[in-house]
């Protein structure tokens, strides 16, 4: 509220400034004759006090555009000049704020949610309002992370609420059923359903179970972990459903005296995950590859599949939990939705980093960086707080 | 009075460039939003930006009035000449190219719940992020009065028309898996066919940039062909209507 107050003082005090110069440089004659010293020191007063307003409105987020009755721009800051980015969505931003400026100088506000496709996507909003009787004021602000961050919640409550509620019900049908049926063909059909459904709701349950302790415990459980062995490690759990869906399995040579100082479940999880999605992911014929290599004081772990990729306003995405690039959810592939969301928070324990690379149609490749940790005893475990 | 009169005209010309940097902007939008309109089978989007193409064409027509009263009321030469003769040429790409946008949106209507493979998709996501690049080079040649970003798009468009060659084999290939019946697959190759006549006009305003700012016209490569000939300087133009017969050339 403070800040609110803030911007209109700067706005009305810059507006009133430009207004007053203006006028005074209109009424000047040319050549302009010596001023006696008092409306020099005026002047000189008033300059100052223009400065230090436009100071302010230049150190603020929010772009602020003043207009004069004629609607010539008198006053901007330095925000409304970068206020869209690129080119072509600056172009759009300030014809925007122009339309409004003109429908605010006529009475009334106005205001607008602009979307910018981008890449990178934007969203901003254009308000703008008269200023007294003699000028009107626009206001640019960029919205694009708020909005990111309201899609985020909304998704997450849907999202949740299907992957937890479809199983119990389609449980609930299913037992229902049971109990009036006596046809033993169809009651083995029926329980073998049911078995599945269960199944479904125990991995959500492990999954999430797993996330919340990755997320709330303070401790890492840091030993020294041979690299290659956690590689194999993730191979092996996942070769069986890799040669039950014929993709190919593929662990690049790791030198046998690469370590890292991390906390071995934790990394064995978040690689098991990359593993189990490189391969649900892939088509029949399709290949997945694995390799590790030392990297910036650390390891990097990379995973490459051949599968149908990711697309890219989806990319940032991927690793909220429950979230879903198959929006129809066609349980295609099984899982959870929380896998990479562990990925992330294993990273993030480490002081590691995530990322992706993917386009449709050509696959995904996923980079784990954890860095090195130290260890407080020599080649022991040690418990090392990560969080206060 | 003169000065006076010259500042209005230049702030004619200042404000029909300003105009067309608007419509193109509004296209290079329009071309991400299409295509994701397209992946997602977003009906909403595609009648949004179907309605909004109205407000082009009338904003396109009034564009191409004031470039006329402006060539008819302040006789405008050289470099001035230069960016009304162009302004008019460049008012109906970007008309034509907006035309385009739409057309990808009303194909989205037309393969609705149809499930296309990964790898036509990945196409088509390359396809609209070139067609958007080469229309962002186009915008940004034209606002720097830049020559050699603007002779640098026709090399981009390359790339587009591979993307829409690859596209069509794609394809082929969804539609002989079994993936894609026969209609999908003809919207499909349409579709593709729209991307890249979006970046040819966005090459179309490059060569425009390049005229403001250098004189050069790509059809004067072919005139002077056309008059190295050996009768090419002296025959009257219409001789070339059809290829000479044997009769003709006995």
């Amino acid at each position: 509220m403070t800040f609110l107050w803030l911007v209109i003082g700067c706005v009305f005090g810059a507006a009133a400034m430009a207004l007053i110069m203006s006028r005074r440089a209109k009424r000047a004659p040319v050549p302009a004759p010596a001023a006696d010293p008092a409306t020099e020191q005026s002047l000189q007063q008033l300059r100052v006090v223009a400065d230090r307003l436009q100071a302010a409105l230049d150190a603020m987020p929010v772009g602020v555009i003043v207009a004069d009755g004629d609607g010539r721009v008198v006053v901007r800051n330095k925000a409304s000049d970068q206020a869209g980015g690129d080119t072509h969505n600056e172009v759009l931003v300030q014809a925007a704020v122009q339309h409004h400026l003109r429908g605010a100088l006529r009475g009334g506000q106005r205001s607008q949610t602009v979307e910018l496709y981008g890449p990178p996507r934007r969203v901003v909003i254009v308000h703008a309002q008269p200023l007294g009787s003699d000028g009107a004021v626009a206001t640019i602000e960029d919205v694009t992370e708020r909005s990111r961050l309201d899609s985020v919640r909304t998704d997450f409550v849907a999202n949740i609420s299907h992957e937890l509620k479809t199983p119990i019900g389609a449980l609930a049908v299913l037992a229902e059923t049971l109990i009036d049926e006596d046809d033993p063909v169809l009651i083995s059909r029926l329980a073998g359903k049911t078995v599945n459904e269960a199944h479904r709701v125990a991995g959500i349950i492990d999954d999430l179970l797993e996330l919340s302790r990755i997320e709330l415990s303070g401790d890492l459980v840091v030993s020294q972990c041979d690299v290659g062995a956690l590689v194999r490690e993730a191979s092996s759990r996942i070769s069986y459903a890799a040669r039950q869906r014929e993709v190919l399995l593929k662990v690049c040579e790791i030198p046998g005296d690469l370590t890292l100082n991390a906390d071995h479940a934790q990394i064995a999880s978040a690689l098991g995950n990359l593993v189990d999605n490189a391969v649900k992911y892939s088509e029949p014929g399709g290949s997945v590859t694995l390799t590790a290599f030392p990297e910036s004081k650390g390891i990097t772990f990379t995973v490459t599949d051949s599968g149908i990729g990711i697309p890219s306003h989806d990319l940032d995405r991927i690793f909220e939990r429950f979230y879903r690039v198959d929006r129809a959810r066609s349980r295609g592939t099984g899982g959870s939705g929380l896998g990479l969301a562990i990925v992330r928070h294993v990273a993030s324990n480490h002081g590691g980093a995530v990322t992706v690379d993917s386009r449709e149609g050509e696959g995904s490749t996923f980079r784990l960086h954890i860095p090195d940790r130290p260890l407080t005893g020599a080649d022991h475990p040690s418990r090392m707080r990560t969080r206060p | 009075m003169m000065n006076e009169l010259r500042k209005s005209f230049h702030q004619d010309l200042e404000e029909v460039r300003s105009e067309l940097v608007y419509l193109a902007a509004f296209v290079t939008e329009s071309i991400p939003r299409a295509t994701n309109i397209l992946l997602s089978g977003d009906l909403e989007g595609a009648d949004y930006v179907i309605s909004s193409d109205d407000e082009i064409d009338a904003r396109a027509l009034d564009l191409e009035e004031r470039c006329v009263q402006i060539l008819a009321l302040q006789s405008p030469v050289a470099i001035d000449l230069r960016q009304i003769l162009a302004a008019l040429r460049m008012i109906a790409e970007v008309e034509r190219s907006a035309d385009l946008v739409c057309n990808i949106c009303k194909a989205a209507r037309r393969i609705y719940g149809h499930q296309l493979d990964p790898a036509l998709r990945g196409i088509i996501t390359r396809m609209g992020e070139q067609a958007q690049q080469l229309y962002i080079a186009a915008i940004e040649s034209f606002v720097e009065n830049d020559a050699a970003k603007a002779a640098a798009i026709d090399d981009m468009d390359n790339y587009l028309d591979a993307l829409q060659k690859q596209f069509v084999q794609a394809i082929f290939e969804s539609h002989a898996a079994g993936h894609i019946d026969l209609q999908v697959a003809v919207q499909l190759a349409v579709v593709a066919r729209f991307y890249e006549r979006i970046g040819d006009h966005a090459v179309n305003i490059g060569e425009r940039v390049r005229f403001v700012v250098t004189g050069w016209l790509p059809e004067h490569r072919g005139a002077a062909r056309y008059r190295s000939r050996p009768m090419g300087s002296e025959q009257e133009y219409g001789g070339v209507v059809s290829p000479p017969t044997d009769e003709a050339s006995a």
